[in-house]
């Protein structure tokens, strides 16, 4: 009897030891894949960045080291000192920031009344409203601009913030409707019954839930509106945006500028990024109801 | 005062001197004032404060327009020239949506000449025919032939530009090799340098793009064919040869145009091959590979020919200030001009009575280009150009690439052009 305990117990270990082998091996792996991936969206970004900052014989040779050897600012001096860099940036950070900013303004009331719609209806009317993301942009991008052009919007940047958001609204609302459609109206409804009005509920109770979509819409939204190049080659000409001045050096066939150009184009997104990350948490409705 | 007035017209008496007199006079002085304020914007008017031009320059080379070039004729003509920097692909676009618009603000364009037909197709340019005289009678008289469609003159010329053949000089001394003047010792050297290294060294474009079939309008001209035509026998000896070349050609060549050739030759993946002279800037300024040398290239069996690229002027149609732009375009096809546009941007002239000194180092690329230019061809203003652009691609894909027979793969591909043809 003891033999045979003795044994299920044995055996018993054996399979808390196998699930903890596995748990372990799991987690090694797990960590592996997110070093893989992170090698992966970094490797190109450090690519960029070391050749915008190494002396041409470093980089111009059949096998090239995959660290810097002979650092130099030279590249990143030239551009900087040639001035052309600042107009295009700000250009740029205005327009972006308009439509982000813009974009929830417009698209945060609409989606939150789709959301609040019924379920068939609602995914009809999102269909409908996302159908507009369907056409290719260089097939639209011609007529709008030149109802734009007809309307004095060349070179300016309410032209240009118009025309994004064209491609942006569409986006948001689907994002939109999705953070709404995470939030219970039982929270709406304690708010009322606690002595919100309907506005009050909104603004006290389900913006601030909301925010952690808010700040991914305005994230994907300022990105969308950062490298967009078709509306910004038809509406400006005097007045350019950034990406159409790292597409012009990478045009002229210059390496090294245009990679410092193309890092230079990855600040902002870093900033924005981080500044907006804070509010993307998950636990954000973890607790908000008890039954 | 009514009736003062009256007497004074209708008996014509003697004029009452004191208020009414003095009302008289300061209503003149108004309306001569009102007259001359017209005059004066009439005028005003007439002479623009500015002249928008868009073009397609390297950084280097628009200091050079705003220091060397613009000012002069802005202190002239009492005119701010607004420069703004496009593309060639990208001007299509530009003027089209204006010009739709009705807001054409555009008053000169420089356009790349293998651009050309989709601006005339469009109706974006003025037919510049009645101004032909205004071309100087020492320009390349290939380069006025670009800007020609349907007998009407649409472009003015303005920069020539040829592919020129870069060479890795100490690779070439290392294994005793000459760069080759003809399709034989073409041959040789992609052979040698496969023998030698294991690897191919000699790259063509053919990344099948619209720069592939400059480099096969060379190779089919050389041999005496028409590369329009196609299934003449000049192309179908051109082709025969880059089928046996294929082999001993660098792999990079699929990937080469006119940008990637520079970067496989300056990271010595490629010992020689063919770009345009802004490669010398990249390859040679930028990336200090001083032994990167260049020549004008190789003949064919029946000749020497190298496509004709460059730079034309061409005016939007409905641009605002045509006369100006028209005096512009002069200006820049003007001796003075053009031997400074040599001299500090290192292009060569569009006229033969334009020299200019460049700097030491850029010396033996401007000879090869200015040897080159001696067998300038340009390449036929076509309106199916897309057609006879995919035709080469795909005949080049089958035969040279994919090494299928030559003959059934121009003729199919002939055809192709035929039915295409507008």
């Amino acid at each position: 009897m003891k033999t045979a305990e003795k044994t299920g117990v044995v055996l018993a270990e054996k399979k808390v030891d196998q699930k903890k082998m596995r748990a372990k091996v799991k987690r090694v792996l797990l960590f592996l894949s997110i070093i893989a991936i992170i090698l992966l969206i970094l490797i190109p970004i450090y690519l960029l960045f070391k050749i915008s900052v190494s002396a041409p014989q470093d980089i111009l040779t059949q096998h090239p080291p995959f660290l810097i050897k002979n650092f130099t600012w030279k590249h990143w001096l030239k551009i900087l000192s040639a001035g052309q860099i600042w107009n295009p940036l700000w250009k740029s950070v205005i327009v972006a920031s308009m439509v982000a900013l813009l974009g929830i303004i417009i698209a945060a009331p609409g989606a939150y009344v789709i959301s609040r719609l019924p379920k068939k209806i609602k995914y009809g009317v999102l269909l409908a409203i996302f159908s507009t993301r369907m056409f290719p942009e260089v097939g639209i991008a011609l007529p709008i601009s030149v109802t734009f052009i007809k309307w004095g919007l060349l070179d300016t940047n309410l032209g240009l913030v118009l025309a994004h958001l064209i491609r942006v609204l569409p986006l948001m609302a689907w994002v939109l409707t999705g953070t709404f459609d995470t939030i219970p109206r039982d929270l709406e409804q304690s708010a009322v019954v606690d002595g919100c009005n309907k506005i009050q509920a909104l603004v006290k109770v389900v913006l601030p839930l909301s925010l952690a979509g808010l700040a991914a819409g305005a994230i994907l939204s300022w990105l969308e509106s950062w490298n967009e190049f078709t509306y910004a080659i038809y509406l400006c000409l005097a007045d350019t945006t950034l990406p159409i001045k790292t597409y012009y050096y990478i045009s002229r066939g210059n390496w090294f500028e245009s990679a410092a150009y193309a890092v230079f184009l990855t600040f902002p997104v870093m900033i924005i990024t981080f500044v907006l990350q804070n509010y993307l948490k998950s636990d954000y409705l973890s607790g908000a109801l008890k039954y | 005062m009514g009736k003062v007035l009256l007497l004074t017209m209708i008996k014509g008496i003697k004029k009452p001197k004191g208020r009414m007199f003095l009302m008289k006079k300061a209503y003149r002085l108004l309306l001569g004032l009102v007259i001359l304020s017209l005059l004066v914007s009439c005028t005003t008017m007439a002479a623009p404060k500015s002249l928008k031009v868009i073009m397609g320059l390297a950084e280097e080379e628009w200091n050079v327009m705003r220091e060397h070039i613009f000012p002069a004729f802005e202190k002239e003509y009492n005119v701010k020239i607004e420069a703004y920097q496009t593309e060639a692909q990208d001007t299509e676009k530009i003027l089209e949506a204006r010009a739709k618009a009705n807001r054409m603000d555009i008053d000169l364009i420089s356009q790349d000449n293998m651009r050309l037909a989709t601006l005339v197709e469009r109706g974006l340019v003025e037919d510049l025919s009645e101004y032909r005289s205004l071309i100087p009678a020492t320009v390349i008289p290939a380069l006025v032939d670009v800007g020609e469609f349907g007998g009407k003159l649409y472009f003015l010329p303005y920069r020539p530009n040829i592919e020129i053949a870069f060479y890795n000089s100490l690779k070439f001394a290392q294994y005793g090799l000459k760069p080759p003047t003809n399709w034989d010792e073409l041959f040789n050297v992609a052979r040698t340098f496969k023998e030698k290294e294991g690897v191919a060294r000699v790259a063509i474009k053919a990344d099948l793009s619209p720069c592939t079939t400059v480099h096969l309008f060379d190779f089919c001209r050389s041999a005496g064919g028409d590369p329009v035509v196609l299934d003449d026998k000049g192309c179908f000896e051109a082709f025969v040869f880059l089928q046996k070349l294929w082999p001993y050609l660098s792999p990079d060549s699929k990937t080469a145009n006119w940008n990637f050739m520079n970067r496989h030759i300056a990271t010595e993946s490629v010992y020689l091959g063919q770009n345009w002279p802004f490669g010398m800037n990249v390859i040679v300024k930028d990336g200090g590979k001083k032994e990167v040398l260049a020549y004008q290239g190789w003949r064919g069996p029946v000749k020497e020919s190298h496509v004709l690229g460059g730079d034309v002027i061409g005016i939007p149609k409905g641009a605002p200030n045509k006369a100006l732009a028209i005096e512009f375009a002069k200006y820049l096809m003007s001796k003075e001009v053009q031997e400074k546009l040599a001299t500090y941007n290192g292009w060569p002239a569009v006229r033969s009575d334009a020299y200019g000194t460049v700097e030491e180092w850029q010396r033996p690329y401007f000879d090869a280009i200015n040897e080159a230019l001696k067998y300038a061809e340009a390449r036929p203003n076509l309106l199916y150009w897309d057609a006879v652009d995919k035709a080469l691609g795909e005949a080049f894909r089958e035969g040279v690439i994919e090494q299928k027979p030559v003959k059934p793969a121009l003729e199919k591909w002939a055809k192709f052009i035929r039915d295409n043809k507008r």
